[in-house]
């Protein structure tokens, strides 16, 4: 069996400072790490390699100026890593036929796990667009997956709810952050694929996207027009009155939102 | 010259960070406020390969190097002074005398569980009458056939209280004393005759075990000794100037823990209408202290690049283990100082870093140790031989 993982990378919000007013945001420390949603899809890939035996393989979930999250992923343990490089940006939209090639050139796969949402642009399509695009069927939003008889059952968390299901593999599993706790990379796996010695750094492959598919028809489905901050929402409401006013405002304000 | 760390050093302080905060951080006030060793977090650094960070991957270790081993150390340190404790006494001296000097047998036998987590080391040298005069033991070690046979007793032995095994330094000829009269044994704690024979009782560092040790008729076998027989001081000093330096990568880590807690307290609290941040008393500790954590921090990885490049380190260790340990003292107390009356209680951390500091200005040789030792080989190199 094989499980291929969609990672990508996010500037570590914790070097950054946003000052709204003057509408910019300040890269004090420029760290990136992996997107955490394809952290713990990677964790469950991983959960399942544990208990079927399956190969993990990782592949950007778009164009990335390094291959540190692919290292990554191999010391964390996925079996084979592949480096796709671009020479130019790509949305989802047009990377979906990237990998669709990637998949057919791999000799196909039985499920495709990645992030349900990215941290910094908040998107969510990948999954869906990939399973529409290979014609499976596709699982968004999953708090667990785990593979048995030839399928796929998952866990989803909805509206304060757990609903659980299935789908046939092969199939498309987007997995929410904070899902699972990821483990730790292996220390020696860690050293030995960022220092390109063994088996560890074999396992990393580079294809370029050009060998895959005709670059030309990659069309891009968005034009960025520019950037702008959300609206500033509002933070806190303080509550006055007896203990008993405060605690029916309090519960009159979770109520509304929820 | 270039100051930037290589990628698998930069993947493993990602790796090391994360693993502080998450496993680390939560049982920090616990364990000093319980008293309690955190074997849990021992074995949980073990099982991802980091308390092998510096030893060769043919030994279950990571090859990371002594850059590698400094950066588990600053990331521990910055988070938790006890943990960053048991680490440095199980890596730093314990371990680190038997991959120094020990044999292949003995560093498959003993090096390759330790540096995987399976068993704990501790580094048996201080007795209750030698402790700046480390060449004053007394323990004895008395050659029966194929074995020695220890008597006697170690004190403020790290890790003592739950170590698997104990690097001794006994007597073996008292007539030659520390040059060729003292010898080193690989002593494992579960053999007859090892006591741990009291805990200590501390005002910081709390998550430890600081054990006194008594050893009576504790039979070792011969390919046990670490290394030559009579040859075991040099063996200690040479484990010791490893731990000094690390020593001082922890505290450069407890320096910055302790800025950091500055900044967030002085963005946050206000007085006389203002943020502490705009007071002028305020910026300049802070500015103190960032400059004295950048100092150690170039002091700390310079050294951690020669002894990777296999250069004299000596004296530049003993630096990194006194400056390390003042920076880190001072850099606490102006943080206190910063948080007033709230930092001197339980509700934050300072408090805990506050008690945790002070020993590091004591062990691993005292401060007035590690003068000695700069200015004697700044001496010596002068053509002057300090007298004792």
């Amino acid at each position: 069996m094989r499980v291929i993982v969609l990672m990508g990378r996010v500037l570590d919000p914790r070097g950054i400072v946003v000052n709204r007013r003057r509408g910019r945001i300040f890269v004090n420390v420029e760290e990136y790490i992996i997107q955490p949603a394809d952290r713990c899809a990677l964790e469950v890939a991983l959960r399942v390699k544990d208990a079927t035996g399956a190969e993990v393989v990782a592949l950007p979930r778009g164009p990335l100026p390094d291959d540190d999250v692919l290292r990554q992923a191999l010391a964390t343990g996925a079996d084979r890593a592949i480096y796709l490089t671009a020479d130019k940006p790509y949305d989802d939209g047009a990377w979906t036929k990237v990998l669709v090639a990637a998949v057919e050139r791999l000799g196909g796969a039985d499920l495709i796990l990645t992030g349900a949402t990215t941290l910094d642009t908040g998107q969510g399509q990948l999954g869906p667009r990939l399973a529409e695009a290979l014609g499976w069927p596709q699982v968004v939003d999953a708090w667990s997956a785990e593979v048995a008889d030839g399928k796929v059952r998952a866990v989803l968390h909805r509206g304060g709810e757990y609903v659980a299901v299935e789908a046939n593999l092969p199939a498309v599993v987007t997995v929410q952050p904070g899902a699972v706790k990821p483990r730790y990379p292996d220390g020696v796996r860690l050293i030995n694929v960022y220092r390109g010695v063994g088996e560890v750094a074999e396992a990393l492959e580079t294809w370029p996207v050009a060998d895959l598919v005709e670059v030309e028809s990659l069309k891009p489905l968005l034009e960025r027009r520019g950037q702008d901050f959300p609206p500033e929402r509002e933070r806190s409401v303080r509550l006055t009155g007896t203990v008993e006013e405060m605690a029916r405002a309090a519960a009159d304000a979770l109520r509304e939102r929820l | 010259m270039d100051f930037t760390f290589s990628p698998e050093h930069q993947a493993l302080r990602r790796m090391i960070r994360e693993f502080a905060e998450n496993e680390v951080a939560p049982l920090a006030a616990e364990i000093d406020r319980e008293h309690r060793v955190p074997i849990e977090t021992m074995r949980k650094l073990g099982e991802i390969g980091l308390l092998g960070v510096c030893f060769p991957q043919e030994y279950g270790g990571m090859g990371a190097g002594e850059t590698g081993y400094c950066i588990l150390m600053e990331e521990l340190g910055r988070i938790c002074t006890s943990t960053a404790t048991n680490v440095g006494a199980h890596i730093g001296i314990g371990a680190m005398a038997i991959y120094l000097d020990g044999n292949e047998e003995q560093k498959r036998k003993y090096l390759t569980p330790l540096a995987r987590g399976e068993k704990i080391a501790a580094f048996g040298l201080t007795e209750a009458n030698a402790g700046s005069d480390a060449a004053n033991i007394r323990t004895r070690a008395v050659r029966e056939g194929d074995s020695w046979i220890l008597d006697g007793g170690k004190v403020f032995i790290t890790n003592g209280g739950y170590a698997d095994i104990v690097t001794v330094l006994a007597v073996t000829d008292p007539a030659l004393g520390p040059r060729g009269g003292i010898t080193a044994f690989i002593v494992e704690t579960q053999w007859e005759g090892f006591k741990v024979a009291r805990e200590e009782d501390k005002m910081g560092i709390r998550g430890t075990s600081t054990a006194e040790l008594v050893f009576e008729e504790l039979r070792v076998p011969h390919e046990n000794v670490l290394g030559k027989v009579g040859e075991g001081f040099v063996t200690f000093m040479k484990a010791l100037d490893m731990g000094r330096l690390t020593l001082g990568a922890a505290c450069l880590g407890g320096a910055q823990a302790a800025l950091e807690w500055a900044i967030r307290w002085a963005k946050t609290r206000n007085q006389f209408g203002v943020a502490l941040a705009h007071k002028q008393s305020v910026q300049w500790m802070i500015a103190n202290m960032a400059t004295e954590i950048e100092a150690l921090r170039s002091l700390v990885y310079r050294v951690a690049w020669l002894v990777d490049t296999g250069r004299p380190f000596s004296q530049l260790a003993a630096m990194c283990k006194m400056y390390g340990s003042e920076v880190a003292s001072r850099a606490i107390d102006m943080a206190l100082q910063i948080h007033g009356g709230l930092g001197v209680t339980r509700d934050f951390p300072i408090e805990r870093a506050f008690r945790d500091a002070r020993i590091a200005e004591i062990f691993e040789g005292t401060n007035e140790i590690q003068r000695i030792v700069i200015a004697a080989n700044i001496f010596r190199q002068h053509g002057v031989r300090i007298r004792p």
